[in-house]
């Protein structure tokens, strides 16, 4: 089955994480390459895990245009991580630097754990009449392509941000340090979840920690992911020295965030709103009715735009726009898997 | 200046400020996120149900007034949302009328050399020694090798170059800045000259009117008659595979016709548009009515098909038999439940089913007939097949006339196209100056500082390459 064939890709997603760590640290060129080798691999196995997918609507659909798996939560989460990795990896071979790669793999690491416990069905569902339109398949690629890259700029947005702070007592250098610390925490914690689990399918996230049943465990829990959130703000200097000795440098996160948002920005609004909006047109007869994904989309794009005017117009200065960055991809998510969770709408699409 | 041309100039560089832009951004996204929250053209007590899951009671009806003294509830349509968005739009024509005529000024100018002390503050600085004969000839090939305008000048200096390349590209994000204002002119235009609406029309029935979403009739000037209602299913399952209404229009009783046809089929993401009026397959559901009938294929012995038409309890002759079938029961989905009584699923005609009577003299059998299940069509009386039941399903339509479409359309292509160049596009300007063996580069652009980092290098390895 498909799902399997990707939840591989997934695991070798996670392995990479380690492996870019341990390069980071040994500066091991093999090593380097061993991580980027494993990424990449993923990368195509994570392909053949699409194209299997393809060919399984296929058999249901019987239509080219209507196999393309992006059309529920669990496959359009999957595409994302995709164009992560596929952009992360552009990024490597063009700058010819392996900085973020932990980082990518995390995330992408979270996301396939989240397709495991937010209990999203896996399998291949026929398509309901709403979602038979070439508007849609345009709206949601492109998308989440704009998602990856904005995910990108996320995560250089942060580090920029942490190598350029001069004082552990900004707001900026608290945010992102504790986010740092939230992500590498939710990673872990999945983890756990997911090999812990009997029963793949009951599993809960965060039930192997926060919320474990048993109280002693779910109170350590707590205290480790306060205690990771201070060692990432006591000790994020570490991060920068190992960048330094990488020859990283904080105008290159800066430029690729700004690269990131760039280019996401102009494929969001054309994917995400305009085709999003003639879609709704044609399938409901209004291009804009105030739902709470548009309306949260359109959020993301204020977001984004406030970001390039403070930067090239305001002339703000340095770290303070990556925290637009910052807030912008928070703002994403939100737009994507917050309005599903927490508000009401049209969009049965993402629902679970 | 007089006291009131100051006020003037104050509001003026009021609404041409950016700083406004930005404090609009926050403000709408905040605005526009409450909207998203609490329940929106909601009944009162919707409203307070609402509050009343985090707050007391009393705090709740509180919350309510509040709620609908700032129409937070009927948030996108308030007052105040929409002189928020009348500002940003005004925002953005007065910046635009601020900073274009500037731009469009320097594209005219004549080219000046930059004095010394500007240069020195740029940025991006490459300094290099090469001493060689026509090193600005050289420089500016190079240059206009990769695409870039180059003008020379003689300063005091020494020499110094301008290469300029995509500069025009600026003008793109006032396309982008154009295109929202007609993007919103669109959506002014839909309020207030178009209509939204939907009807319910039964199948075999018309109507010549839609009810808005207000509740009024809206008159069409012409019928729509919906002939044909069907609903397609997975195979062995309820999911919708398409549903599809065939319509027919009627101008003063006159069919209309369409490239020589009179029906127009419309399904979900396939709207049908007439004179503006556009009609949109949204729902569909189960209403019985006086002219219902259920409608049978009977294969006599000979294996021709005829039709049959029967209304619920009206017996009809089958023909070439002495025998008389009429409907006495009818399921639009039988399911068997665990007791193996029969029952409805759904009103959704997923598996619809007949129980039938034949009647020859005094005999009665009974029997029941499903669409789908092909085994039960034979009866001791030959094989009858049950069709479907016309006229008992309407077809939901949302009807919608919206003249700002077009500038919406407009709008999004202007938009594209705008920050497409205003963001892959950008103008790129260097500077050099040559003095004796001293040259130096400059580059007045942050946006993307690595790139242009990156391509100096090589502008200037190349340099470097023609010494050897
Ligand atoms: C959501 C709506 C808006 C979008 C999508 C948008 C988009 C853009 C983009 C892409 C740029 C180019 C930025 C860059 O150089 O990288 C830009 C520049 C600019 N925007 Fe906007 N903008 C919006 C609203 C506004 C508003 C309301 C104002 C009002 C003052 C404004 C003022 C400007 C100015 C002054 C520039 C610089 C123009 C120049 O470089 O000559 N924008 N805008």
């Amino acid at each position: 089955m498909s799902y399997q064939i990707i939840a591989i890709a997934g695991l070798l997603y996670i392995l990479a994480m380690p492996l870019y760590i341990v390069y980071m640290l040994t500066k091991n060129n093999k090593l380097g390459y061993l991580a980027t080798g494993i990424l990449a691999s993923g990368a195509l196995i994570h392909v053949y895990g699409f194209i299997r997918r393809f060919m399984e609507m296929y058999a249901i659909n019987h239509s080219f245009m209507r196999s393309i798996p992006i059309t529920n939560l669990y496959e359009s989460l999957v595409f994302f991580v995709l164009c992560l990795i596929v952009g992360y990896l552009f990024i490597e071979w063009k700058y010819k630097k392996k900085s973020f790669g932990v980082f990518v793999s995390i995330i992408a690491g979270i996301i396939i754990g989240l397709t495991e416990l937010l209990g999203v069905s896996k399998e291949v569902q026929p398509l309901v009449p709403a979602l038979k339109s070439n508007w849609l398949l345009a709206h949601v690629t492109l998308s989440f392509i704009a998602y990856a890259a904005f995910a990108i700029s996320f995560i250089t947005g942060l580090l920029h941000i942490i190598m350029s702070s001069e004082s552990k007592k900004s707001f900026k250098y608290i945010l992102s340090t504790t986010l740092l610390g939230l992500m590498v925490f939710i990673f872990i914690s999945m983890i756990i979840d997911i090999i812990t689990a009997g029963n793949p399918k009951s599993v809960k996230i965060f039930h192997s920690t926060l919320g474990n049943p048993s109280v002693p465990i779910s109170i350590i829990s707590w205290i480790s992911m306060i205690a990771l959130i201070l060692i990432s703000w006591k000790w994020s200097e570490i991060i920068i020295k190992i960048f330094k000795g990488l020859k990283i440098d904080s105008n290159f996160l800066e430029d690729i965030t700004y690269k990131g948002i760039a280019f996401g920005f102009p494929i969001f609004t054309i994917g995400g709103l305009v085709f999003g909006a003639i879609w709704a047109d044609q399938a409901w007869g209004r291009y804009w009715g105030w739902d709470p994904k548009e309306t949260w989309s359109l959020i993301t794009w204020f977001v984004y735009a406030f970001y390039l005017h403070a930067k090239f117009i305001r002339g703000w200065q340095g770290s303070k726009t990556s925290v637009i960055a910052v807030i912008g991809f928070i703002v994403t998510i939100f737009t994507y898997l917050g309005v599903n969770l927490f508000l009401s709408g049209l969009h049965s699409y993402g629902s679970m | 200046m007089s006291k009131l041309e100051k006020w003037n100039e104050k509001i003026w560089n009021f609404f041409a400020s950016v700083d406004l832009a930005v404090a609009l951004f926050i403000v709408i996204s905040i605005g526009a996120a409450i909207g998203t929250v609490i329940p929106q053209q909601a009944e009162p007590e919707a409203t307070i149900r609402f509050f009343s899951k985090f707050l007391s009671i009393a705090n709740a009806t509180k919350a309510y007034e509040i709620v609908s003294l700032l129409d937070l509830n009927n948030l996108y349509h308030s007052w105040w949302f929409t002189f928020l968005l009348f500002m940003f739009a005004l925002n953005l024509i007065v910046c635009s009328i601020d900073r274009l005529p500037n731009l469009l000024k320097s594209y005219k100018a004549l080219p000046q050399p930059l004095p010394f002390q500007i240069l020195e503050k740029m940025p991006i600085r490459k300094d290099l020694k090469i001493d060689k004969e026509n090193m600005p000839d050289k420089i500016m090939e190079i240059f206009k090798n990769r695409g870039f305008a180059t003008n020379l000048f003689q300063t005091p200096e020494g020499m110094q170059i301008q290469a300029k390349k995509w500069s025009k590209t600026r003008l793109a994000v006032y396309l982008t800045h154009l295109s929202i204002l007609i993007i919103l002119s669109g959506a002014l235009v839909g309020t207030f000259f178009g209509f939204r609406g939907h009807m319910n029309i039964v199948e075999g029935t018309g109507l010549d009117f839609a009810i808005s979403d207000e509740g009024k009739a809206i008159p069409l000037n012409f019928q729509v008659i919906c002939d044909r209602f069907e609903v397609e299913y997975y195979e062995n399952s309820a999911i919708p595979k398409a549903y599809r209404s065939y319509l027919r229009i009627l101008e003063n009783g006159q069919a209309v016709k369409f490239n020589g046809k009179e029906t127009k089929v419309v399904e979900v993401n396939e709207p049908f548009s007439y004179k503006g009026i556009t009609f949109y397959q949204a729902s569909y559901g189960f209403q019985p009515a006086e002219h219902a009938e259920f409608r049978f294929t009977y294969f006599d012995s000979g294996g021709k098909e005829i039709p049959i038409k029967a209304k619920f309890e009206e017996k009809v002759k089958i023909p070439g038999k002495s025998v008389t079938v009429s409907v006495i029961d009818f399921s639009p989905a039988l399911g068997i439940d665990e007791h193996g009584r029969l029952f409805n699923m759904t009103t959704d005609m997923i598996n619809p089913a007949v129980l039938v009577v034949f009647e020859e003299g005094e005999k009665r059998t009974e029997r029941w007939i499903l669409k789908k299940i092909p085994d039960t069509w034979e009866t001791p009386y030959g094989k009858l097949r049950f069709d479907e039941l016309w006229g008992a399903q309407f077809t939901g339509l949302q009807v919608r006339k919206d003249p700002g479409v077009p500038l919406i359309y407009i709008g999004s292509i202007f938009l594209c196209v705008g920050l497409f160049i205003s963001l892959f596009l950008r103008p790129i300007n260097y500077f050099v100056t040559i003095n004796k063996d001293n040259i130096s580069f400059y580059s007045p652009s942050l946006k993307g500082k690595f790139i242009i980092e990156k391509q100096l290098e090589e502008i200037i390895n190349r340099l470097k390459g023609e010494k050897i």
